[in-house]
C-alpha cells in the first residue's frame, strides 16, 4: 500500500496517482483538504520500533503496511479551508497537528519516503547546498555573497557576466546583472546578496528516483528558463535527452548523498562539455517536465514507491 | 585564531570561554549572534576551491577565514532584524539564515558543533526523533505516543516526554565521550551511540533517574549547558579545537534517517527496518 500526500488535484500528485491507478498498486490518499475527516496516530516502542494508524473517514490504515509515501504537501496554513480562520481557531490547529503527526511519523517512518524533511533542509540555502554539491563531483558556479558593492564591481571586472538570485529559496528568480541594476547595487549594504558568474550552456533538468534518471534538455534564451515568457517573451523548449552513464551516476550519487529519493538537479553542460550543478531541488514539480516531453517520471515514481 | 560563537547572554559559552583561553587557546575571539547581522562587511565566496568567509564585525574586528583554527559554536538562529513584520523583512531573515547556514558550515577546522539545516550549532530534532535515536542508540526510553488528536501547538508548548518541572540529571556528551563519573556503562555507551547517529559530537543528553540505576531518557539537545561537563569537558573541547584529538562527528552532511541506518551492521535491533 502506498500513501499519497498533498492535494489530489496538484499535478504532480495526480499524474503519480493516474500510473499507480495503471499498474494496479493500492494506495490511500492523505487529502489535505479533508484534514478534517482524517486522524493519525502513531508511536515508537522499546527498541525503535514504529506504528500506527491512519483513519480516512472511518476506513483506517496501519502505517506499517505503508511501503511507500510521495509527500507533496502544500503549506497547510494557507489551505482554503482555513486560511480566513483565526490564528487560534481549533480548526487551524486540527488542521496543523494532524499535518505534524504525518511529517513528524515520515521522518522515523521504516519504509521509502519521498522524501523525508530533513535532507530537504539543504536546499533552503543556495551556498550550503552547492558546498554539498561540490563534494559529490560537480563544478559550481563561483559564488559571491557581500554586502559591499565594490566587492561586486570587482566580481563582475573578472566575469564575463554575472547574476544575481536570493541566497534562500524566497523569491528565487535569476536574474542578469545590468547596468541598471550598477546603480541601485549600494542598497546591497543592507542585505548581503548572492552573486554568482554566468554560465554558458545548455541547461540540463535531471530528475533521479532512486536509481532511475531522466534527463530533460531545456532551450531558452532566458536566464532563468521557468521565466523565460516573463524574460524574453517565448516559452522554453524541452526535450529529452541522454546523459553519459558516468554523468547519470554522479546525479543517483548526488541525491542519494543528500538522503534524498527523488530529486530535480538542475545542471548546465557548457560547450567544451563542463558540468555545473546549479541546484537540487528535493520537491521537484516534475509534471512540467514530463507534460513537454512525455518523459515517464511520474511512472518510474510509482515503481519507486512499490518498492521496485 | 579560535571562535566562541554565542548569544550575549549564554553563560555556558563564557564559562567555556574563559575555559578555553586558561588552556591555550589563544587568540580566542567571541563573536555575539547579536552583532553578526550588522557586520560591517560580509564576503562569502564558494569557489571551485571551496568555501570561505571574510567579515568585518560591527565593533571592527576582521574575521578572516583563512585565519580560523577551530569554532565552538553555540549560534541557535539568527537574531531579529528589528525590520517588523512586512515581506521584505520576512524576506531578509530568510537569505540571512541562509547565509548563516553557509558560512558556518563553511568554517575551516573542527567545528563543534557544525551548522546543520536543522539547526545552526547542529540539528535540533522533534522528540518523537529523539525518542526513536535514542531507543535505538540502546538507550532506556519510555513509550511515545503521538496523535493528531492532541492539539497542542507545538509553535507554543514544547511535547516532553515528562511533566515540566521533573527533576532531571544532563549528560555531556564530547566526541563519543560522556563527561563524568558515577554513569552506568549501559547508559554511558548509549550516549555515545546517539551522539554518533545524530551526528552531533557536543549533544546534551537529559535523564529522569528514579535511583542510581534506574534512568530514563528524557531528551537531547545539541546546544547544552557545558558546565555539566566540568573540567573535563573543558580539556576535551580544547583538545578538539587545538587538533590535538581528531573531531569524531563532523557533522558535514551528517543525517541519520531510516534509510541510512540500514545500513549499519553494528545495531542488533534493524529487524523492524
Amino acid at each position: 500500500m502506498i500513501l499519497l500526500c498533498g492535494i489530489p488535484t496538484e499535478p504532480p500528485l495526480a499524474l503519480v496517482r493516474e500510473a499507480l491507478d495503471e499498474s494496479g498498486v493500492p494506495y490511500a490518499l492523505f487529502n489535505q483538504r479533508q484534514f478534517s475527516i482524517m486522524e493519525m496516530e502513531f508511536e515508537v516502542s522499546n527498541g525503535g520500533k514504529v506504528g500506527g494508524s491512519l483513519r480516512v473517514n472511518g476506513s483506517r490504515h496501519r502505517l506499517e503496511d505503508f511501503t511507500g509515501v510521495y509527500i507533496r504537501l502544500m503549506d497547510d496554513r494557507v489551505l482554503p479551508e482555513v486560511k480566513n480562520e483565526p490564528a487560534d481557531s481549533q480548526m487551524r490547529l486540527r488542521c496543523r497537528v494532524l499535518h505534524d503527526a504525518l511529517t513528524r511519523w515520515c521522518e522515523i517512518a521504516p519504509t521509502r519516503v519521498v522524501n523525508r524533511a530533513a535532507p530537504m533542509g539543504s536546499n533552503s540555502s543556495k551556498p550550503y547546498q552547492a558546498q554539498l554539491i561540490q563534494q559529490y563531483g560537480f563544478e559550481v558556479p563561483e559564488t559571491l555573497i557581500t554586502n559591499e558593492a565594490d566587492l561586486v564591481r570587482e566580481f563582475q571586472r573578472t566575469h564575463k557576466g554575472v547574476i544575481y538570485k536570493s541566497i534562500s529559496g524566497m523569491r528565487s528568480i535569476v536574474q542578469t546583472m545590468t547596468e541598471e541594476d550598477d546603480e541601485r547595487l549600494e542598497l546591497i549594504g543592507w542585505c548581503p546578496t548572492q552573486f554568482q558568474e554566468f554560465v554558458e550552456g545548455m541547461n540540463v533538468r535531471v530528475h533521479t528516483i532512486g536509481d532511475q534518471v531522466f534527463a530533460t534538455a531545456v532551450h531558452t534564451e532566458a536566464t532563468d528558463y521557468r521565466y523565460a515568457y516573463r524574460q524574453v517573451g517565448d516559452s522554453a523548449e524541452l526535450t529529452e535527452c541522454e546523459l553519459p552513464d558516468e554523468l547519470r551516476e554522479k546525479c543517483v550519487n548526488l541525491t542519494k548523498g543528500l538522503g534524498l529519493a527523488f530529486a530535480g538537479i538542475d545542471l548546465k553542460i557548457t560547450p567544451d562539455n563542463r558540468v555545473y550543478c546549479f541546484e537540487v531541488n528535493p520537491c521537484p514539480a516534475y509534471s512540467y517536465y514530463e507534460s513537454n516531453t512525455g518523459q515517464p517520471i511520474a511512472r518510474g515514481l510509482a515503481k519507486y514507491l512499490a518498492g521496485n | 585564531m579560535w571562535l566562541v560563537l554565542c548569544s550575549a547572554n549564554d553563560i555556558s559559552a563564557q564559562w567555556a570561554y574563559h575555559g578555553l583561553k586558561r588552556r591555550g587557546l589563544d587568540p580566542l575571539e567571541m563573536v555575539y549572534a547579536e552583532a553578526l547581522p550588522f557586520s560591517l562587511s560580509w564576503e562569502h565566496r564558494v569557489t571551485a576551491d571551496g568555501a570561505s568567509i571574510n567579515l568585518t564585525l560591527p565593533d571592527g574586528r576582521l574575521i578572516e577565514g583563512g585565519s580560523i583554527k577551530g569554532a565552538l559554536n553555540r549560534l541557535i538562529a539568527v537574531p531579529s532584524l528589528q525590520v517588523g513584520h512586512s515581506p521584505d523583512g520576512e524576506y531578509a531573515t530568510q537569505e540571512f539564515s541562509a547565509l548563516f547556514l553557509s558560512w558556518l558550515y563553511a568554517l575551516p577546522g573542527p567545528v563543534i558543533n557544525r551548522a546543520t539545516p536543522q539547526g545552526l550549532c547542529g540539528q535540533w530534532r522533534q522528540t518523537s526523533e529523539w525518542v526513536w535515536l535514542a531507543s535505538r542508540a540502546g538507550l532506556p526510553v519510555p513509550a511515545f505516543k503521538q496523535s493528531s488528536n492532541d492539539l497542542i501547538n507545538e509553535a507554543v508548548i514544547e511535547r516532553r516526554l515528562f511533566p515540566m518541572g521533573t527533576p532531571t540529571r544532563t549528560l555531556i556528551v564530547i566526541n563519543g565521550t560522556v563527561c563524568g563519573a558515577g554513569v552506568p556503562d549501559v547508559i554511558r555507551e548509549g550516549c555515545a551511540r546517539l551522539s554518533e547517529l545524530s551526528g552531533t559530537a557536543l549533544l546534551g543528553v537529559e535523564f529522569v533517574q528514579k535511583s542510581d540505576r534506574d534512568w530514563l531518557f528524557a531528551s537531547a539537545m545539541p546546544m547544552p549547558d557545558m558546565r555539566y561537563g566540568g573540567e573535563e569537558l573543558l580539556d576535551r573541547l580544547a583538545s578538539i579545537l587545538l587538533g590535538e584529538q581528531e573531531q569524531s562527528q563532523e557533522g558535514k552532511a551528517a543525517r541519520v534517517s531510516p534509510d541510512s541506518l540500514k545500513s549499519r551492521s553494528s545495531f542488533s535491533t534493524s529487524a523492524s527496518l
